[in-house]
């Protein structure tokens, strides 16, 4: 006798339960579609814009950030390193090599939710085009670690996944769609724990 | 069982649907978007230099080296005029409407002697503008935002080590987002 409610109560559960999850990990999962992914390095050029899909619309309006426009920049992260691996804070890296052109840019650490790491006003927490110590060939190398490290020391304090962002300052890269061949810095695992 | 497989089914048609509208729907919503939060700082046209912690609206200066103020204008009743200048090695400048879509955006580079100085207009006031050119008009950028009477603006400053510091931060201080009046 109970069988119909029950039968509407299993239908309704999975319709709301599976709805909303699937909405919010999606939401969760990706900025939206129409990514430029240069190795581990992903970057939404139209986020911002009246062309951004459905997806992208919602995941700005519920992060709330201040998105960078066409002229001012293109805000790459990486959450994994060039052999698909989540950057671990248990881990260093090596970042190597150069950027696209740009006018300027910065590298930071951040957490999953987008905020920059800040180990400490001593340690050195972020890199720009200006600071950062370069080979004679104009590449640099950045290494990334919870230790000291000589030369260019990205210093992370905080234990489990990080990102890195990179952001490129008034930058042709915005509006090329992937049809030049850009090459970005790669992000290499040198060792992990103490060792 | 049968039915039992039925109201999975049904259920997941559901699903289905409930994602979509939940997808479409979430920016009328969410409360957190950056028009509200702009809003929320309760400083209607003038920039607003954001600190480098988040404050009650969760704004903040993400970047290290970026200097943000943000501004929310309306042009409802007459358009809004941007302006900053100083000596600064990069400032950019993007202006949204209320959805957060990009009506415009610029950088030092792709203005008139650096200095930033734009005029964002409804079409009607734009063609009110253009037939009673003023001299002190005469170096703005006009930009018509057809849509949408309301939006906000982000400025945005480099500075790439603690010497830049105080430049940006007064290049922030002094920049203007006020109502045009003529």
């Amino acid at each position: 006798m109970f069988r119909i409610p029950l039968l509407v109560a299993l239908a309704l559960s999975v319709a709301f339960g599976v709805g909303i999850a699937s909405a919010v990990s999606a939401l969760k999962a990706t900025v939206g579609f129409g990514a430029i992914a240069l190795g581990p390095w992903v970057a939404f050029p139209d986020a911002q814009t009246a062309n951004a899909d459905p997806y992208a619309r919602a995941h700005r309006a519920r992060a709330g950030k201040l998105l960078y426009g066409g002229a001012e920049g293109l805000q790459f992260t990486a959450a994994v390193d060039d052999a698909g691996a989540k950057l671990s804070a248990a881990c260093s890296y090596d970042i190597t090599g150069l950027t696209p052109p740009a006018r300027f840019w910065t590298l930071y650490a951040a957490n999953e939710n987008d905020v920059a790491l800040r180990p400490g006003p001593e340690l050195p927490s972020a890199f720009n085009a200006l600071m950062v110590l370069r080979q004679a060939d104009s590449s640099f190398v950045i290494h990334v670690s919870a230790e000291a490290q000589p030369d260019n020391w990205l210093a992370i304090r905080q234990a489990g996944a990080f990102k890195l962002v990179l952001t490129l300052l008034d930058t042709p890269t915005a509006g090329s769609s992937g049809v030049v061949d850009l090459t970005m810095p790669k992000i290499v695992k040198t060792g992990c724990g103490d060792a | 069982m049968r039915s039992v497989l039925f109201a999975i089914l049904i259920g997941l048609v559901g699903a289905a649907l409930l994602h979509i509208v939940i997808i479409l729907a979430l920016p009328q919503f969410t409360g957190k978007d950056a028009n509200t939060r702009v809003l929320g700082l309760y400083e209607m046209d003038s920039f607003f230099a954001l600190a480098n912690e988040p404050g009650p609206t969760g704004l903040a200066n993400d970047d290290p080296f970026l200097r943000v103020a943000v501004c929310g204008f309306s042009i409802d009743v007459a358009p809004v005029r941007f302006q900053a200048s100083g000596n600064v090695p990069f400032w950019s400048l993007s202006v949204f409407d209320a959805n957060s879509n990009e009506v415009f955006s610029m950088n030092d580079q792709t203005s008139v002697n650096g200095n930033l100085d734009l005029v964002v207009a409804t079409p009607i006031q734009l063609v009110e503008l253009r037939k009673t050119p003023t001299e002190k008009l005469a170096q703005s950028i006009m930009v018509e935002m057809p849509e949408q009477q309301e939006g906000y603006a982000v400025l945005r400053v480099l500075s790439p080590a603690s010497s830049y510091e105080e430049a940006a931060r007064s290049f922030l201080a002094e920049s203007g987002c006020e109502p045009l009046r003529r």
